[in-house]
């Protein structure tokens, strides 16, 4: 019986292929929805574990920067162990700032930092390392040494070149004053130029990094910091991280907390995961809606043909079986064809829909990380086909459910006579 | 020394005592069948004629379990009907009656092959049998050559050819024919009346037909008028 089921799918040509069409639609859209699903669930789960999960501390009414008029006031060095034994830490970043005067575009930012840890740009802690562009990064064996790497706009200034890199030198005088630039009673230092690098932006190309213990020795800073960035496990332990610190450190620091990229995460998160759901139901729904009424104009079609086989002894949960296996086999071939139209189309319809529909709605800071990580085609995993195959079958069996139950009701004289 | 076979009262292959069926009709009741009794020895060719809505087809039905009477009692191959439950009724259909269609009822999408092996298939036949045994019917009733063509592509009487090999598909010691040749020409059905006989020289077959003159062909006639035998 199974085999004549699987047999009549190819009854009438025309019928199988408006349905498998019908049925492919849904499935495409359900295949869409999954991957957006797993795409941004993936990728949310790097963002809570990474750069949007970071809370900015600096002293109290100061931009911490250690010459600027007003400024200059910076956070005590115990705040870097307390803030390492906050509870829901995953790591901690300590910067040191000062700023100096150049021709062209008033000053740059002199920043130390501990080798190996995020060049983070003023106002951009978000971003991260920018790129490299000439030469290299600052490593472990620079720690202490009168080195740097320097933005685009600082080589610019100081005629810097990939070029003339190896022999590049730049001094700082710390002496030299701005309006809001106070001088150092200090002795000017050279620092041998190891990298150039690109951020992006004008004032993030103004920037100078140094070692950190190489920017205390030059501007006599033996502690304390300037701006301190402290890394939560996940943006769920964002709200006592920073509970934590304000009650530690709030005496003596404003703490910055990225409560809107946590929230957009948690937000993105949950209404995708909605829009996922509600679609995936539509898709179940219409599939289920396809193959209802397939399995209902079959029954109705072929009453007398039920009606013969039970006459011929077919038992009526054989006959029920036949048109189970018909109903699962078009509701394999409609998924197939959904997911050939999805991997050939797929990444098509996703160019155009963060292209032009999401996009905009995105911080500039996750357009490209999100729109890539959303590639339907990269989306679906092991347990997404598990669960497309399930939800298949699901919709098969849902979809055909009342038509089995009119084909076991039906007695054998009602179906002989039936026109 | 054993007894002649003739003096030895035959077990009756039908028996219907009191058979009753009635159903409604919006408000009307309608009685399909009323007090039927009849008893049909093997083997051998009946023929039931009445007028249209006599109750001849709701007679035959009956007596192969396709339809639950409302009252009376109806025994067939020594098995009482009322006693089985659905199960047992299938398992009677496929095993004690084969059934021939006015409208013949091939499957469209099988072959000849394929219709006369579907019954061994239900009673579970081993499908080298099933196919060894399909294409001996299909011999019988001179469409062995037709046997990988599909409905469609046979003729009416090839059809109920087909179908009556079918009915024989399980061996069954009764087959029912309901109006065999309804939807045939004078001369084909006379072929189908012909190979009715010929079977039922070996088992019951009981046939229903609107056309007295091929009836006049059985063994008996009974004849059937309002849900009731006529004399």
């Amino acid at each position: 019986m199974l085999l004549l089921g699987l047999r009549n799918v190819f009854r009438s040509k025309t019928r199988l292929a408006v349905a498998v069409l019908l049925l492919a639609l849904p499935v495409f859209l359900l295949l869409v929805l999954q991957a957006i699903l797993v795409a941004v669930e993936t990728h949310t789960e790097t963002l809570k574990h990474n750069v949007d999960n970071s809370l900015q501390l600096r002293a109290r009414g100061s931009m911490g920067h250690v010459n600027m008029e007003g400024n200059e006031t910076i956070l005590p060095q115990r705040a870097l162990k307390i803030a390492r034994g906050v509870a829901g830490v995953a790591g901690v970043e300590h910067y040191l700032l000062a700023m100096t005067p150049t021709e062209g575009h008033n000053f740059a930012m002199i920043v130390g930092v501990n080798p190996g840890e995020s060049r983070r740009l003023e106002s951009h802690g978000e971003a991260g390392n920018p790129r490299i562009i000439a030469g290299r990064a600052l490593t472990e064996a620079d720690r202490g040494q009168r080195v740097a790497v320097i933005g685009q706009g600082v080589a610019r200034w100081a005629r810097i070149t990939p070029e003339n890199l190896a022999v590049a030198t730049l001094t700082l005088d710390l002496k030299r004053t701005h309006p809001v630039i106070f001088a150092l009673e200090r002795p000017p230092a050279t620092l041998k130029i190891a990298g150039i690098y690109a951020s992006g932006y004008v004032f993030g190309d103004l920037q100078l990094f140094v070692p950190l213990y190489t920017f205390r020795e030059i501007y006599g800073v033996p502690e304390g910091i300037s701006w301190l960035f402290v890394r939560a496990v996940s943006a769920d332990h964002l709200p006592e991280v920073e509970a934590a610190l304000r009650r530690d450190l709030g005496g003596v620091a404003d703490i910055i907390a990225p409560i809107a990229a946590a929230e957009f995460e948690r937000t993105t998160t949950r209404a995708v995961r909605r829009f996922a759901a509600i679609g995936t139901a539509l898709a179940a729904a219409l599939m289920m809606i396809v193959v209802f009424f397939v399995t209902l104009i079959n029954v109705r079609e072929r009453t007398r043909e039920i009606g013969t086989l039970k006459a011929l002894g077919a038992s009526d949960t054989g006959v029920a079986a036949s048109f189970l296996a018909e109903a699962l086999v078009l509701a394999a071939l409609g998924a197939a064809a959904g997911a050939v139209v999805f991997a050939v189309v797929g990444s098509l319809l996703e160019g155009q829909l963060f292209g032009i529909a999401v996009s905009p709605f995105l911080p500039a800071q996750y357009k490209d990380a999100l729109r890539g990580a959303l590639a339907p085609a990269a989306g679906l995993g092991p347990s997404g086909v598990a669960w497309f195959l399930l939800a298949t079958a699901f919709a098969a069996c849902a979809g055909s459910a009342w038509g089995l139950r009119q084909v076991v009701k039906l007695s054998p004289v009602e179906a002989i006579r039936h026109e | 020394m054993s007894e002649p076979a003739s003096d030895k009262p035959q077990e009756p292959v039908v028996l219907l005592a009191q058979v009753t069926k009635f159903y409604r009709k919006g408000a009307q009741e309608v009685r399909a069948l009323d007090g039927i009794d009849l008893r049909i020895e093997p083997p051998g060719m009946v023929a039931i004629v009445g007028p249209s809505g006599s109750g001849k087809s709701s007679l035959l039905h009956m007596i192969g379990a396709m339809d639950r009477p409302t009252g009376g009692e109806i025994v067939v191959a020594n098995r009482r009907l009322a006693a089985l439950g659905d199960a047992d009724l299938t398992a009677f259909r496929r095993q004690t009656v084969g059934f021939v269609f006015q409208t013949f009822n091939l499957i469209p999408n099988l072959t000849a092959l394929e219709n006369v092996m579907l019954p061994m298939e239900f009673n579970g036949v081993d499908k080298r049998e099933r196919g060894r045994r399909a294409l001996v019917l299909l011999e019988r009733v001179g469409l062995r050559a037709r046997a990988t063509h599909r409905p469609g592509e046979l003729s009416g009487g090839e059809q109920q050819r087909v179908a009556i090999a079918r009915a024989l598909a399980n061996d069954p010691p009764l087959v029912l024919a309901d109006e065999p040749t309804g939807n045939l020409d004078s001369k084909t059905g006379q072929l189908i009346y012909e190979l009715l006989e010929e079977i039922a020289r070996e088992r019951t077959v009981i046939v229903v037909t609107h056309a007295e003159p091929l009836a006049q062909r059985a063994k008996r006639v009974i004849h059937i008028q309002d849900g009731r035998l006529v004399q």
